[in-house]
């Protein structure tokens, strides 16, 4: 379930158990988009837009936790880590434009990756991130050349990475036993060329385009006379003829990219270890690469085949869990995840928590960088670099992280509750009633804690020591009984792996 | 978050006490065995530009030809030639430099002495020449022009190696038997985790740019610390994957190190730090780094790698709005600090020094710069030779020499050069150098002679 959703909530569970995997994702595909743009465009606008980033933060929570399209927003969030803009930077002032590329995503994420990365390369947002907006045909006289920015970062971080793969992820190499790279400087000038003359829709000229509340929302648009419409070498050694018009151009440039095989075993990797482990095994990878190549009707790159595969697969669910099987639950996750199960709400009704970035180390759409809040090769010293292993996720649990997310954890647990009677109307506050009505009795507390958040397997260890804490708190402090037995499970190691 | 006192509602008895800080005396008793290797303090402050810095518009030429050549191949993003603020060497060049117009207080330290400049500074595996580069007759860092490979090439000059340690790491492990007394590891970081200081046998302290957060909760009270307890207690059971495991032992390290590091920081025997740094995130970094130093006695420091970072270097677009700000802050940040390490007098026992993923091309997309290669950086302290420009400057002509295309400057100075010239005066003994810099064998110099 905390691999398809934004965590377990007892009545979700349920109906999966009653319904069974398969039927319960099958349902899932279906559910249509829960979206962002209309709630932002519903507030009224203030005087700057960035102001309204809590407001975007608030409906990705409200989706996060609320909507029906569970599978769906997982997705999308772990696309929006793979094809990375941030409301930091140059978006600050692009609210719209940012809920509307999560939109997108959001509404690809069961779709065709062909479709999904013409949509992220014509997205005036990633247009902005990654300087492909008002990218312009060569002017040798005054030594501009085009933008290497998106041509770059298209191939290393949204499709096909740095060096040759084999089908199972492994790297291929050359007689020397070195990877082999994917493309060099001459592959990304001739993307670069391919993405010249686009900019806002609806600009009265490319030169004097500028951002409006509207055209942040729709696909750039094609200026002719500042593409380039010289011959462009790209993957593969292919040629693109001179001559051709500028959306042939990006139509045979994405094709390029689509049909490279690496992007099978690639996006594979991704959306394996954004959603189920760190580590799969080359077979797994395998197996939802040739998903990928093929969904079984011919179809190469269906998202939502690629998707199912990747939850049904035994080694998402293994008989006998080995020490590398699943991952580090991200901290966005662990705090989603904590919320449903205890249905935070603020008496507002919002959730804007804009901090996000800075409390948990991530919040959506709020990377510091395209590189994601942490690398999918991240590997800390010790026994998982030592055993070539990765945790990307560790990349952002540091010491500084860590005690930053215990601390919100007490502030969670201890004051942020439906017992505190001075709460701010935006403060997100969770609710333990029932685990008062049984706080008196040690074992049923921790019990309905732990099938609320460990789904129901607790270790020994973390029992006993909120067992001797418990024995501190006297029995009729009821709520703080409940807050002390969440706050030791929510920042447990145990609470922050996911199986 | 909320106004309501925690502590209060946790004890249940609104009789609060003020918060403790942690008594210097009991966290300063725990002192291990053996160390004292070194008789003197020495540290190093790596600030990373991510992004790739244009460099090659902070430190410019100003004599007529060089800048002619510059401004032809800038076009539009050059700086104007009357704009440069001027360096007057200690050895006067026949060629005239300035820095950005929006660095006068690096200038101030660059005249005085404080400050050096190495030119064209990058990743290399050997001396590279432009023929060379095209024919592949040397070995090349693999993924040239890449934010994260060239980010990680200069952390850990790890060439076409696969190593996984940083330089930094690396350093802390060769030392760490003779700084065995430290309080707190040898590399901090203020700017998360990073490969420049990650190592085989030691642990970078990973803090937040105003230092370390200590934990709420656990405050010295009884059902605080039995609190404290009993959260330690969970984060040392043991556990069945790899993952919760890594989780754990981070967290240790933290709890193990907070009370330590804040109460010597905060320790009122200290003498204060007046000088006033800028508030931006580099300032704030360095500020924090100079409280740490300011307790070094404390922590029984001998030995410290600090890492602190800021981003937004990646000027692909609007670089000429963007670039005063970028410039101005690390002048402003840096100068900052060495005022405070003045005011500390360990400006000669600690050396800032800059890295960047990149330089930029010289060529123009528009109204930004791309990904390229060489670049400049700037050391800064009182252990530098300062006043002086190392390396060779390349001429910045599309074309020339240097460039394999649109302006990408092939480096005349490998960043294992830099780095074991820094790790040198660190304290590294010549014979581990090639451990820290695996590549500097290849290289005629193994010393830049920028530190004394």
């Amino acid at each position: 379930m905390n691999q398809a959703s934004f965590g377990a909530t007892e009545a979700e569970a349920s109906r999966l158990m009653s319904m069974g995997f398969e039927a319960w994702i099958d349902e899932q595909l279906l559910q249509p988009a829960s979206v962002q743009l209309p709630h932002v465009r519903s507030i009224p606008r203030p005087q700057f837009p960035f102001e309204l980033q809590p407001d975007r933060v608030d409906i990705w929570f409200r989706n996060a936790l609320h909507a029906n399209d569970q599978l769906r927003q997982r997705v999308a969030f772990a696309l929006s880590e793979v094809m990375v803009v941030s409301q930091l930077g140059a978006l600050q002032n692009a609210p719209y434009g940012l809920a509307d590329y999560y939109d997108m995503l959001a509404e690809n994420a069961f779709a065709n990756y062909r479709d999904l990365i013409e949509d992220v390369t014509l997205h005036p947002t990633m247009g902005v991130y990654l300087s492909m907006l008002g990218n312009e045909r060569p002017n040798p006289d005054l030594n501009i050349r085009p933008d290497e920015n998106y041509a770059r970062e298209l191939m290393q971080l949204f499709s096909i990475g740095l060096v040759e793969l084999n089908n199972d992820g492994s790297p291929k190499l050359d007689g020397q036993n070195q990877p082999i790279s994917t493309y060099d400087q001459a592959v990304i000038e001739g993307f670069a060329h391919i993405y010249t003359g686009w900019t806002y829709a609806g600009s009265p000229t490319f030169q004097t385009a500028r951002q409006t509340e509207l055209n942040q929302v729709v696909p750039m648009q094609l200026y002719p006379n500042f593409h380039d419409t010289g011959a462009k070498t790209v993957l593969n050694d292919v040629v693109i003829p001179a001559g051709q018009s500028g959306d042939q151009d990006l139509a045979d440039a994405l094709d390029n990219i689509f049909d490279h095989p690496n992007v099978g075993p690639f996006i594979a990797i991704r959306l394996i270890q954004r959603l189920v482990t760190s580590n799969p095994s080359p077979a797994y990878v395998e197996r939802i690469a040739s998903v990928f190549n093929n969904n079984g009707n011919g179809i190469r790159g269906d998202l939502g085949a690629v998707v199912k595969a990747i939850l049904l697969d035994p080694e998402a669910r293994p008989d006998l869990p080995m020490e590398i099987d699943g991952k580090l639950k991200e901290p966005l996750l662990r705090v989603t995840q904590l919320w449903r199960a205890y249905d935070a709400v603020s008496n507002s009704g919002r959730y804007p928590l804009v901090a996000s970035y800075i409390l948990f180390g991530q919040g959506p759409l709020q990377a510091s960088h395209v590189f994601n809040f942490f690398s999918p090769f991240f590997a800390p010293p010790g026994e998982i670099r030592d055993a070539s292993l990765v945790a990307p996720e560790l990349q952002i649990a540091t010491e500084f992280m860590g005690t930053q997310f215990t601390n919100f954890m007490f502030f969670q647990c201890f004051a942020l509750n439906q017992t505190n009677t001075q709460l701010d109307d935006d403060d997100i506050y969770i609710d333990f009633s029932e685990e008062m009505s049984v706080a008196a009795d040690v074992d049923a507390l921790i019990d309905m804690v732990a099938d609320k958040l460990l789904a129901g397997n607790i270790s020994d260890p973390l029992r006993q020591e909120i067992a001797g804490m418990l024995a501190l708190i006297p029995l009729q402090e009821t709520a703080l009984r409940a807050a002390e037995t969440i706050y030791f499970v929510a920042t447990s190691p145990e609470f922050a792996y996911q199986l | 978050m909320s106004r309501m006192n925690r502590r209060d509602f946790l004890l249940n008895s609104g009789a609060a006490t003020a918060l403790l800080a942690a008594t210097p005396g009991a966290a300063f008793s725990q002192v291990v065995g053996g160390g004292g290797g070194f008789s003197d303090y020495r540290a190093l402050v790596c600030v990373f530009l991510h992004g790739g810095n244009d460099s090659f518009n902070m430190i410019v030429p100003r004599s007529d030809a060089e800048y002619n050549a510059y401004a032809a191949a800038r076009q539009n993003l050059a700086i104007a030639q009357t704009d440069l603020l001027a360096l007057t060497p200690a050895i006067p060049d026949v060629v005239d430099y300035g820095l950005h117009p929006s660095m006068a207080g690096l200038r101030g330290l660059f005249n005085s002495g404080s400050a050096a400049i190495v030119n064209n500074v990058g990743p290399l595996i050997e001396p590279t020449t432009k023929d060379q580069y095209f024919n592949g007759s040397t070995l090349l860092p693999p993924q040239l022009f890449s934010h994260n490979d060239m980010q990680d090439q200069w952390q850990t000059l790890k060439g076409v190696g696969q190593s996984a340690t940083g330089w930094a790491g690396r350093m802390a492990d060769l030392i760490r038997t003779s700084v065995a007394n430290q309080l707190m590891a040898t590399n901090a970081s203020l700017f998360g985790a990073n490969p420049f200081q990650s190592a085989d046998e030691t642990f970078a302290y990973v803090m937040g740019p105003t230092g370390p957060v200590p934990y709420v909760g656990f405050e010295p009270d009884p059902i605080n610390l039995a609190q404290r307890d009993a959260f330690r207690a969970v984060i040392e059971s043991r556990y069945n994957t790899v993952y919760e495991r890594g989780f754990a032992a981070v967290q240790k390290r933290a709890i193990d190190a907070v009370d330590t590091v804040t109460g010597a920081i905060s320790d009122p025997s200290l003498p204060a730090i007046n000088t006033v740094f800028p508030q931006s995130p580099l300032g704030t970094q360095l500020n924090t780094v100079a409280r740490l130093i300011n307790a070094r006695d404390l922590l029984q420091m001998q030995r410290q790698v600090f890492f602190v970072g800021i981003g937004g270097f990646d000027s692909h677009d609007n670089q000429n709005q963007d670039q005063p700000g970028l410039l101005g802050g690390i002048s402003d940040g840096l100068t900052a600090f060495y005022d405070a390490m003045v005011e500390l007098g360990v400006s000669d026992s600690v050396t800032a020094f800059t890295q960047s993923d990149f330089g930029r091309t010289l060529t123009s997309n528009g109204d930004g710069t791309d990904h390229a290669w060489g670049g400049n950086q700037i050391v800064v302290g009182d252990a530098v030779l300062g006043q002086r420009l190392y390396g060779e400057y390349p001429v910045l002509q599309i074309g020339a020499e240097q460039d394999v295309g649109g302006g990408r400057m092939i480096p005349t100075t490998s960043a294992d050069q830099y780095s074991a010239t820094l790790a040198r005066w660190f304290g590294i003994d010549d014979t581990d150098l090639v451990v820290v810099a695996p590549n500097i064998n290849n290289f005629a110099a193994r010393d830049l002679g920028f530190m004394l």
